[in-house]
């Protein structure tokens, strides 16, 4: 009961293979994609089971270890299927939304943050309202003004401009959080050297929010790069499909190619986990924050 | 003074922009109805020629030479018709075209020829059958500047062998009307307006009035003349189409005296005038006269709508004088010239949400009142609104368990069915969520643990993967054959299972899934809390003799609810919205049965197409989020007045 020092190291022994052992299971679904992409096969099984199996044979099966380790999925998939230009869509996807996204939250933000104007409370009240409209209510509406009416069905900019909008709130409320901590004396001070609002937004207000903009962009760059409802529904065509539709098709409906799959997630979620456990921290606190608001 | 003269501005302002409103949408209307008239008289006149033609064929035959002098006979003394054309069956029987070279086979290129000959017949023989005029027995074909290019069937005892084709010459477009007419009627009305509004003076009220009554008689009057010159337009039109009528009857009846053909049935040129059902629109007689009574019923029903029209414009345009003349618009200008800076930068953002948030938002909700589907988006609202319907459908169905003679069964398409199934799912998630990631929180936490960043980055691993490849991972490893899961199963001896074909088990796909997804955030949220409780309170504790348990209900738990409660509140939201588990791991298999209100209201509106019946799903699912949050608000601001 008693703390010393000494007594206390052993007792971390049952928590560490409890801890172990459920960090294993949490990531073997990882392990698995690692070694069915690894395998060279399209196959979803790791081994082939015989009808009368041993328990080795069994117990091989679910090993996440290659029968024989080859890159081939990873060249095939980018070679000989349509995937390379499915990541290319994604990727130009995400960054038009990052530049269009970045440009409307940023601009809106210091307006909410530096003026005070009519109308204010209410833009601000109507942003955190539309968080609550539920995907597929937009989802009906979108597809019939998008598609059938401005015929921007399979196009990237349609894609573009609903992804770079339905991050506005988030960013603009972030945005506004950090710029409102940035002092007021800087700007007066800019004022009295005869600088217009422009000038210091672009002076002033952009430079000091350096880390909080690079938030922003990034959490736009993972909206259009992660995002698969709307990609799905508005990209029928099969060369405009982006990464996350391309994935799906890969193994939805009879097709089975597990290898393509695999290899294809590794390369597709390589970047947004490296973002992600740089950005976390940041999600945390934003999203928290947000909810303690509303 | 001044201010008078300021009232009496804005209203000329507020008439003048009335006036150029509503002036130039009935201009542009009626323009709009004058094209309209002449391009449905040149598609009856081309009716009127083409039935009076396959009248004459299926008197002499479709095929022969009567045939064919008849045809040539008809194409010199018509100089409207630019090309006649008579197939039967694979051969083109007779053409006006001499390089045609008729009578001889269709050529391979001349397919699309052959096929139209298909169509129309089917198109007969299907209307037949279902005693309707479904589709198009006439077939009309824009060629350039006007010209049409039409097709009708030719019948012999009863059934189709063949058919007439016609190309009529290019009609001339007719001239768009005056622009000087709603400008004298504008002038007129704003001068009138000037002089009396001189003599009110400054008077506010007065002022009103007049404005309105000069607004409102000026778009009458010339509403007045645009419905008289429409009408003259299309008495003028019948009487040229009655008189070709009388013409072609005439020519027929001498055409087949002059071949020595006895009529087979008397000819009823009454018919000629159809829609492209071939069904008579009974405005011209056999005579070659006008049925007055179907046409002034016709021309009742076309004023009804301009009346609609004129009273939506009038409505519009007073909008309009109000706006400017009571001063709103200035004071609204005014804001605006003062705040530019502040609209300046807030502008593109609140565009882009207006129009791809807010728009489609109310979009949505007017769509739920109608019967929208894939086939009706084009049609305007009014004709498909269904009212309360789709909601009295979707609320008012109780019927969840069926009883059939296998025994009692459950109905997964049910609304309420789907709603338990998703507050059933939503409460196992977050309860699951919430107690692996504290219990590894508590577990992180211990003072001295060794390699713990190591731990807290792998155990995130699930949260940053992006969820739509997590469900397809998982649902890859429940495969019924070669699934992992069932792998482990069969190796201590268990025999597989078929997850997705029992509603239980499918559930458990979705549950794990979304589990595995879910705990780091929870996590990462207690552990963030746990480390910002002072460690002195715990000593404080262990010194007046608390237990670890007393520790942990009075210490741990309390300073864990700021940081816990938020998280949860939005996890609720997140999991109830989780469209991408449910969607790509179970499919809502088997049966619709794991299916949770988002993916069916997307079912519905993307696999059966019905999008006003999925509009109204989705708005009662914004309903019941909008209850949870008021409630939740209620709750925290309670518990926070007690705090």
């Amino acid at each position: 009961m008693k703390e010393r020092p000494g007594t206390d190291e052993p007792s971390h022994l049952p928590l560490h293979i409890f801890l172990i052992i459920f960090t294993f299971l949490s990531l073997y679904p990882i392990f698995w994609v690692f070694t069915i992409a690894f395998s060279g096969q399209q196959s979803l099984a790791i081994a082939d089971v015989p009808a009368n199996a041993t328990f080795v044979e069994r117990l091989r099966a679910i090993i996440p270890w290659p029968k024989e380790f080859s890159t081939s999925n990873f060249v095939s998939v980018m070679k000989d299927q349509p995937f390379a230009r499915w990541l290319l869509n994604s990727a130009i996807v995400a960054a038009a939304t990052t530049v269009v996204g970045v440009f409307l939250a940023c601009t809106a933000a210091y307006a909410f943050s530096r003026f005070i104007f009519p109308g204010r409370r209410a833009g601000l009240m109507s942003f955190l309202v539309s968080q609550m409209f539920p995907g597929t209510l937009m989802l009906i509406p979108l597809y019939i003004i998008l598609v059938k009416w401005l015929g921007l069905g399979s196009s990237r900019i349609g894609l573009v401009f609903v992804y770079a909008t339905v991050s506005i709130p988030f960013c603009v409320w972030m945005l506004k959080g950090y710029f409102d901590t940035i002092p007021k004396e800087l700007e007066e001070a800019a004022i009295m050297d005869g600088a217009s609002p422009g000038t210091i937004f672009v002076r002033i207000i952009l430079p000091l929010a350096k880390p909080a903009v690079a938030v922003t962009a990034l959490f736009s760059f993972m909206t259009g790069w992660n995002e698969f409802i709307l990609a799905a529904t508005f990209m029928d065509k099969e060369v405009m499909y982006t990464a996350p539709v391309g994935l799906r098709f890969f193994v939805g409906g009879f097709s089975q190619q597990w290898g393509y799959f695999a290899a294809g997630s590794i390369i597709v979620s390589i970047p947004v986990v490296a973002l992600f456990m740089f950005l976390q921290k940041y999600l945390v606190s934003g999203l928290t924050a947000g909810a303690v608001k509303g | 003074m001044a201010a008078g003269m300021l009232h009496r501005r804005r209203f000329a302002i507020g008439l003048i922009l009335g006036l150029i409103v509503g002036l130039s949408v009935l201009f542009a209307l009626y323009r709009e109805a004058r094209n309209e008239i002449a391009s449905q008289a040149a598609e009856r006149s081309g009716i009127i020629s083409l039935l009076s033609l396959t009248q004459l064929v299926s008197e002499t035959g479709p095929s022969g030479d009567a045939m064919r002098q008849a045809v040539s006979a008809v194409a010199s003394s018509d100089s409207s018709l630019k090309k006649i054309s008579v197939i039967k069956g694979v051969s083109l029987e007779a053409s006006t075209v001499p390089q045609d070279s008729a009578p001889r086979r269709l050529k391979r290129d001349e397919k699309p020829i052959f096929d139209l000959g298909q169509r129309l017949r089917a198109a007969v023989q299907t209307n037949r059958e279902e005693q309707v005029a479904r589709k198009n027995e006439i077939e009309i074909q824009q060629i350039d500047n006007g010209a049409l290019r039409l097709a009708a069937p030719v019948e012999e005892e009863g059934s189709v062998t063949g058919f007439v084709m016609i190309e009529t010459s290019p009609s001339a477009k007719p001239s768009p009307p005056s622009i000087v007419t709603p400008i004298i009627v504008g002038l007129i009305a704003l001068a009138v307006f000037l002089a009396v509004g001189f003599l009110f003076g400054e008077k506010r009220t007065a002022l009103a009035i007049l404005a309105l009554v000069i607004l409102s008689a000026a778009l009458a009057a010339y509403g007045m003349m645009v419905k008289r010159a429409t009408e003259a337009d299309n008495m003028s039109v019948e009487n040229k189409l009655a008189k070709q009528l009388s013409e072609q009857s005439t020519r027929s009846a001498g055409l087949l005296t002059q071949l020595g053909i006895t009529p087979k049935a008397q000819a009823k040129p009454g018919l000629w005038d159809a829609d492209v059902y071939r069904t008579p629109r009974g405005i011209l007689t056999d005579q070659g006269t006008i049925n007055k009574t179907v046409l002034a019923k016709k021309e009742q029903s076309f004023e009804q709508q301009v009346n609609k029209f004129q009273i939506g414009i009038l409505v519009l345009c007073l909008a309009i004088l109000a706006f400017f003349g009571f001063g709103v618009a200035s004071k609204l200008i005014q804001t605006i010239v003062l705040n530019r800076q502040a609209y300046l930068y807030v502008t593109p953002a609140m565009v882009a949400m207006l129009v791809l948030v807010f728009f489609p938002f109310l979009y949505g909700i007017v769509l739920s009142f109608t019967g929208s589907t894939l086939y009706n988006t084009e049609k305007p609202l009014t004709e498909i609104w269904t009212g309360l319907r789709n909601y009295y459908d979707i609320l008012g169905d109780f019927s969840i368990v069926k009883r059939s003679d296998q025994g009692i069964s459950i109905n997964f398409q049910n609304f309420y069915w789907t709603f338990l199934f998703t507050v059933v799912w939503t409460f196992c998630n977050v309860t699951i969520g919430v107690v692996v990631g504290l219990i590894l929180a508590l577990i992180l936490n211990t003072k001295g643990l060794a390699l713990r960043p190591l731990y807290r980055v792998l155990l995130i691993f699930p949260w940053a993967m992006p969820n739509y490849i997590t469900a397809l991972i998982w649902r890859g490893m429940f495969h019924q054959q070669f699934g992992v899961i069932n792998q482990i199963i069969q190796l201590f001896g268990g025999t597989p299972v078929s997850w997705f074909e029992k509603p239980f088990t499918s559930f458990l796909t979705a549950l794990t899934t979304n589990g595995w997804l879910s705990f780091p955030f929870m996590m990462v949220v207690s552990l963030g809390a746990l480390q910002s409780i002072p460690s002195d309170l715990y000593e404080a504790a262990r010194v007046d003799g608390a237990s670890r348990w007393q520790q942990f209900r009075s210490i741990t738990l309390p300073s864990l609810k700021p940081a816990l409660v938020p998280a949860i509140i939005l996890s609720v939201v997140w999991t109830f919205n989780m469209f991408n588990i449910i969607f790509l791991v179970t499919a809502g298999e088997p049966a619709g049965s794991t299916e949770i209100l988002i993916t069916q209201a997307y079912k519905i509106a993307f696999q059966q197409y019905r999008y006003g019946y999925a509009a109204a799903y989705s708005t009662i699912i914004f309903l019941i989020l909008l209850v949870y949050g008021s409630i939740q608000n209620k709750l925290t601001k309670a518990t926070e007045a007690i705090a």
